[in-house]
């Protein structure tokens, strides 16, 4: 297949899926089935990507055929693929989910094209070779979140919905004025050409480029929520239902991750005395305050909410030390935290659907009826905790070995500390959830909802995948673990990026 | 409120608005104007139409077709007279007094979704030619022969008119959304 076809097309299958849900308007049954040929096509699309991408490190296309920097460019490399590669997986995994784990009226009123057009804008952002473009590809995405956030239009979803599209749109207006700013300063907008430029030490716009840089760090710091700026962040995404907030939570904020790491060794590398400081700071508070934030909650959704905050400080702290053991743990550690972050929240909707509730205080008891589930949340929690052989473990070891090498011993102990308060956290959930007996008050209240073994079944089944998955990476970590450092090695080497990119103006 | 000039002056405009719609969505490509601002002067007609008559009324005038037809199947549906008056009713004698009594119409919807959509899907193929060639998606291909008014076809108006459709139904449906209360 050639490498024109196989980068549009993880656009062109989550767009046509979506318009064939649209034919199918109010007909669940087939809006499901045309949405999940979709994602098994897109999963597969994704890997061929991916295989494509391991042999020639980089491709690009010039949709339009115009050269590269007037054309739009779609280019992948080893940590687009990545990104793309497990939001194919967990896509999957949340449709799987969604059969049973949502309610009717949702999936009727656009739950699987929302979906599949919130993915379009993700592969999007992963493969845009153009300043301008990923921040189109950001509003495509967070539009679809804004619907998929007030879908079914709870009260408390509504005041979420309002809050997250507050906060984005200043984000948005900032990356605008961002965009605006470096092609006044550089007159380009391409990704590639960008690179070149700001790599020229006398071009005398260059001083200027930290000005740009922090109109991108306040923009994509609020869409990945890192420390001042995440109070969106807890306050939306545990109001929509599960089937939602599961693929949200785990992906988007890491798309925020990804953009910050692609653009900081990409583009924002002239003023890194200043800049990468900054970001260690950053780093160090945004873990510390979501891991309290944590700690203060009663509520199974809000916990983990919160401990989306603690994580990204990891994800930053690796752009932070900036050394290609860094960079590749905050890689390591973005696939694994998509990964078991909405495996997470699909558990905390398997609780919900059977006790029919999330708060902490009236939950109980879960072991000694399904201790499947709970042996499935043991070693989840586990791995997000970063417990010895499990996923989470390699990821912080990592960033602690490039840490201690680099020297930033303070940053270094502050995640152990937050990965120590992490494990508390998640033993809280156990012991409340789980092990504890079920409160008598509550027992009166809320009855149970009848339990079918089928479809119990069909909501394991995307949990049991995922966690096989978190498993592989974290006992048989050395392909995440080269494949990472391979990823890194291709964003701080930029060389084959760009001439692949600027060679490929073949106007035919 | 509801003027007897407003509402017969749109009547006679409405059309006038789309044609002048669609000339603006093909000379788009040399010259200001194309899909998107095409697809906003063609949903004022629909707009002003909504205004003076009410948006039920421009539904049922624009976006519902009858299509009538007997009921069953009889043997005599096969005859060549069956056939002629089935495209008679279905075409210019579409008031019911003609139609004969045991006739029964079907009610056909453009859901301003589906024009989304179909847009879209335009807007969307237009870049496959490019690939079929072997090129970049979207690489454009152009007909040789020109057309008087319209211009040249290609595949970019093949694009430009998925934006004239999607922005149009995008219009459309905030419009009748908002003016159902």
């Amino acid at each position: 297949m050639p490498s024109d076809l196989l980068l549009v097309l993880p656009l062109l299958i989550p767009l046509y899926g979506a318009l064939l849900c649209l034919a199918f308007w109010q007909r669940e049954q087939w809006m499901a089935v045309m949405a999940g040929l979709a994602q098994v096509a897109w999963l597969l699309c994704a890997f061929m990507l991916m295989r494509r991408v391991l042999a020639l490190e980089v491709i690009a296309t010039q949709v339009g055929n115009w050269p590269a920097p007037y054309g739009i460019t779609l280019a992948a490399d080893v940590f687009s693929a990545m990104m793309l590669t497990s939001a194919a997986i967990i896509g999957l995994a949340v449709y799987l989910f969604s059969l049973q784990g949502l309610d009717v009226t949702r999936r009727r009123f656009g739950y699987y094209p929302l979906m599949l057009l919130l993915q379009m804008g993700v592969a999007g952002v992963c493969l845009t070779g153009d300043l301008f473009n990923l921040y189109v590809w950001f509003e495509v995405l967070l539009i679809c979140c804004f619907a998929l956030l007030s879908l079914g239009g709870g009260k408390g979803q509504l005041e979420g919905a309002i809050k997250y599209v507050t906060i984005n749109f200043l984000a948005s207006g900032l990356l605008l004025s961002g965009v605006g700013i470096t092609y006044s300063l550089f007159g380009s907008l391409n990704l590639a050409e960008l690179a070149l430029l700001v790599r020229q030490p006398e071009h005398p716009n260059l001083p200027l480029l930290s000005m740009a840089s922090v109109f991108f760090l306040v923009g994509f710091g609020i869409k990945a929520a890192i420390f001042p700026l995440f109070f969106w962040l807890p306050a939306s995404y545990h109001t929509p239902p599960v089937a939602i907030s599961s693929f949200i939570a785990g992906l988007i904020t890491k798309t925020g991750m990804y953009t910050l790491i692609r653009l900081f060794t990409l583009l924002f590398v002239s003023d890194q005395g200043f800049m990468l400081p900054l970001l260690a700071i950053l780093s160090g508070f945004t873990m510390l305050i979501g891991v309290i934030g944590a700690a203060a909650q009663t509520d199974f959704k809000k916990i983990l909410s919160f401990h989306i905050i603690s994580q990204i400080g990891y994800m930053l702290m690796g752009l932070a030390i900036y050394t290609p053991l860094a960079i590749a743990g905050s890689i390591f550690f973005i696939i694994h935290n998509i990964f078991v972050k909405t495996n997470l929240f699909l558990i905390s909707g398997v609780v919900a659907q059977r006790y029919r509730t999330f708060s902490l205080k009236k939950l109980g008891g879960v072991y000694l009826l399904q201790p499947v589930l709970s042996v499935l949340f043991l070693l989840t929690a586990l791995s997000l905790a970063g417990t010895p052989p499990l996923s989470g473990f390699w990821g912080k070891l990592m960033l602690a070995r490039a840490g201690l090498e680099a020297g930033n011993y303070t940053l270094v102990a502050v995640s152990l500390c937050v990965s120590l308060i992490t494990l508390f956290s998640m033993t809280k959930i156990w012991n409340e959830v789980f092990w504890k007996p079920r409160p008598v008050a509550v027992k009166k209240d809320i009855a149970m909802a009848p339990i079918n073994p089928l479809r119990l079944w069909q909501l394991y089944l995307p949990i049991v995948l995922l966690l096989a998955f978190i498993l592989f990476t974290g006992l048989y970590a050395r392909p995440l673990v080269r494949l990472s450092e391979r990823a890194a090695n291709g964003l701080l080497h930029i060389g084959t990026y760009t001439d692949t990119v600027l060679s490929n103006n073949r106007a035919k | 409120m509801r003027t007897i000039i407003f509402a017969t002056a749109i009547r006679y405009l409405t059309p006038l608005f789309l044609l002048f719609s669609v000339y603006i969505l093909f000379r788009g490509h040399n010259h200001p104007g194309g899909g998107f601002i095409g697809g906003l002067i063609g949903s004022i007609a629909f707009v002003f139409h909504a205004l003076a008559h009410g948006s039920d009324h421009t539904v049922n005038t624009y976006f519902r077709l009858k299509l009538y037809s007997q009921e069953g199947k009889q043997p005599e549906h096969a005859s060549p007279q069956y056939m002629w008056d089935l495209v008679r009713a279905n075409t210019w004698k579409r008031a019911e007094e003609v139609t004969p009594v045991n006739w029964r119409y079907y009610i056909v919807r453009v859901r301003p979704a589906y024009m989304m959509a179909l847009g879209l899907f335009l807007a969307s193929i237009s870049g496959v030619p490019g690939l079929l060639q072997g090129k970049p998606y979207m690489t454009a291909s152009w007909l040789e022969l020109e057309i008087p008014i319209i211009g040249t076809l290609g595949t970019p108006t093949l694009f430009d008119a998925g934006v004239y459709l999607l922005v149009l139904g995008m219009v459309l449906k905030m419009v009748f959304t908002m003016s159902k209360e």
